[in-house]
């Protein structure tokens, strides 16, 4: 029985069927439409491909964040809502966890990171220990330049991708080193890495309320951030 | 149990969804005309604070609330999916972000259920929270949508046959009450508290100017209007004079309830249509109620508005409106897109 997974945390809108361990198919687009137009057609027809119905569909994971806000309330309208009305249980998989799993290699420090705008990236750290994917450094919002610095002091290589890893391939470049940039087909957000994520979760029992999951943000809403200053606010 | 379940199936039910704005809501309502259920989740609160409407907040508020909304709009209506026959959703116009909830969800549950999806113009739900208020009005009629967001004047020939008149050239009506109401330091939203300082003014005290009178123009402009409140108030500030308020807020209230009577009632007699129907947040505004109510009197037009649980945006009037899309097979497919600035009257 296979998870669908969702991924539409940038730019990328990805859809996938994979059972524990087979990628039954998989949509993968990265071009200017959007989500709202692309989702639920590319969902129907991976369906529709894969001559898996809908009644057939174990559980629904979602690219949960962080990424663009617009882009994860998408996504995980939708998947909340397949969970609901096709009463399945629903899986929220961190953004950044996925990406890394969709590239199981040891040894190295795989940096995830997506654009969070004015030269700040969403970044978190993994690597892979004896066939599991660990959290170094969980996600957080970081400038740049600065992260990209203290990645090039690692004595191992740093694997990174992601949309910001290609929106600053060339200072990426610059520094050299130990950074390396995963190939175009790695460095985008996959949904078959969702999907095989979310199989490990729910295998360790993780599922997520379909009335109350929320996209991880990291960040506050602007005006919230702009009137906590101008009220004094302290966090 | 045997009986209700028997009416449920004699009965056409639309479930619809809407999050256009800072309310999330979800209704299912019977024959396009019966209230089963109309659950509102309203955000007024939450933007109070910031003085209007935030739209990344308001985002996240209806990813938040929309699955419960949706659960208890169904439990409520003593229903579940299976019962529904069409499910509506507002695509514009409103908010991009927080009308993608909505559509995202409305998608994701035509495609789970096979229930045929329709995509529904927020505006025309206004107009048509006038047939849940009114069970035996029928069209034709001179349609006045006012709200914060807008101001049309719409000539509704059928249930799915609408001409625009005229709208604003650019503040909504309600939009000019919320800014005089911020610099009066009314509370947010500030038409309700206008309204109520208006009662105990002289409409007469202050001649505020009345924007675009001209006979056969059903446009609307409500800047300068905004505009000599403003100076108004900021040059009694500066010589340090005492102000009325209440009358500031009467003359005010007048200034625009004049220019929407007479242009809805210039437009009914242009229209040749008899009944006249008043939609969207600012048709609660008593100053406007009882205005329309003395001029349609005298003209001889009959009168409708829609209940104030209809006048504010909610689902109800969406389901009412996707009811009569789905009567004739107007549908939308799972490319269904949020249009921001859709048009009353166009796909
Ligand atoms: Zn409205």
């Amino acid at each position: 029985m296979p998870i669908l997974a969702i991924d539409t945390a940038t730019l990328v809108s990805s859809v996938a069927l994979a059972t524990a361990d087979t990628l039954l198919a998989e949509i993968t687009l990265q071009t200017k439409k959007t989500h709202s137009e692309l989702l639920m057609p590319h969902i129907a027809k991976l369906l529709d491909m894969a001559e898996v119905t809908k009644s057939d569909i174990k559980a629904v994971a979602v690219s949960i964040g962080p990424g663009s806000f617009t882009g994860l309330r998408i996504g995980l309208s939708t998947a909340k809502t397949l969970a609901y009305a096709l009463n399945i249980p629903l899986v929220g998989v961190p953004t950044l966890a996925a990406m890394a799993y969709g590239c199981p290699v040891p040894g190295v420090i795989l940096a995830p990171m997506l654009d969070a705008q004015k030269g700040n990236v969403y970044q978190a750290l993994f690597e892979w220990q004896e066939g599991e994917l660990k959290e170094i450094q969980p996600a957080v919002v970081t400038e740049v330049t600065a992260s990209l610095e203290k990645l090039s002091q690692y004595d191992r290589p740093v694997v990174l991708m992601g949309e910001a890893a290609v929106m600053y391939r060339d200072k990426i470049e610059q520094i050299g080193k130990n950074l390396i940039l995963a190939a175009p087909h790695v460095i985008i957000q996959r949904a078959s890495s969702v999907g095989g994520l979310g199989h490990r979760l729910v295998k360790q029992g993780i599922k997520h309320d379909v009335m109350s999951l929320e996209p991880v943000y990291i960040r506050r809403s602007e005006a919230e951030v702009l009137w906590e200053c101008r009220h004094g606010v302290s966090k | 149990m045997e009986q209700i379940q028997h009416e449920i199936e004699k009965t056409c039910l639309t479930l619809a969804l809407e999050t256009s704005c800072d309310e999330t809501s979800a209704s299912v309502v019977a024959d396009g005309r019966i209230i089963l259920s109309n659950v509102i989740s309203s955000q007024v609160p939450v933007h109070q604070k910031y003085g209007g409407v935030v739209p990344e907040i308001a985002s996240r508020k209806h990813i938040e609330n929309v699955l419960p909304v949706v659960d208890q709009a169904l439990r409520e209506a003593g229903v579940t999916l299976a019962d529904i026959s069409a499910i509506g959703v507002t695509y514009g116009p409103g908010l991009v972000g927080a009308l993608l909830v909505g559509v995202s969800v409305a998608k994701a549950l035509s495609f789970a259920t096979d229930i045929p999806l329709v995509g529904v113009n927020h505006l025309e739900g206004h107009i048509f929270a006038n047939f849940l208020a009114h069970r035996d009005l029928e069209p034709p009629f001179m349609a006045l949508v006012v709200s914060g967001g807008h101001t049309s004047l719409v000539h509704v020939k059928g249930y799915n046959e609408f001409e625009l008149l005229g709208q604003t050239r650019d503040d909504a009506a309600g939009e000019a009450f919320d800014k005089v109401a911020r610099v009066m330091k009314l509370p947010y939203p500030g038409g309700p508290y206008i309204d109520s300082l208006a009662a105990k003014g002289n409409p007469e005290a202050i001649a505020f100017p009345r924007a675009l009178p001209g006979k056969n123009s059903f446009e609307f402009s409500f800047s300068g209007l905004k505009s000599a409140v403003l100076n108004y108030l900021n040059s009694a500030a500066q010589k340090q004079e005492e102000i009325n308020t209440a009358d500031v807020a009467a003359s005010f209230q007048a200034a625009v309830v004049d220019v929407l009577v007479s242009k809805s009632l210039q437009a009914a007699a242009t229209c040749g249509v008899k009944q006249i129907v008043v939609a969207g947040g600012v048709a609660a505004n008593s100053g406007l109620k009882a205005k329309m109510a003395y001029e349609c009197k005298k003209a001889g037009f009959s009168l409708h508005y829609p209940d104030p649980i209809l006048c504010t945006d909610n689902a109800a009037m969406i389901a009412c409106r996707a009811y009569y899309q789905h009567l004739i097979g107007d549908y939308a497919d799972l490319h269904l897109n949020a249009k921001p600035s859709l048009k009353l009257g166009h796909g």
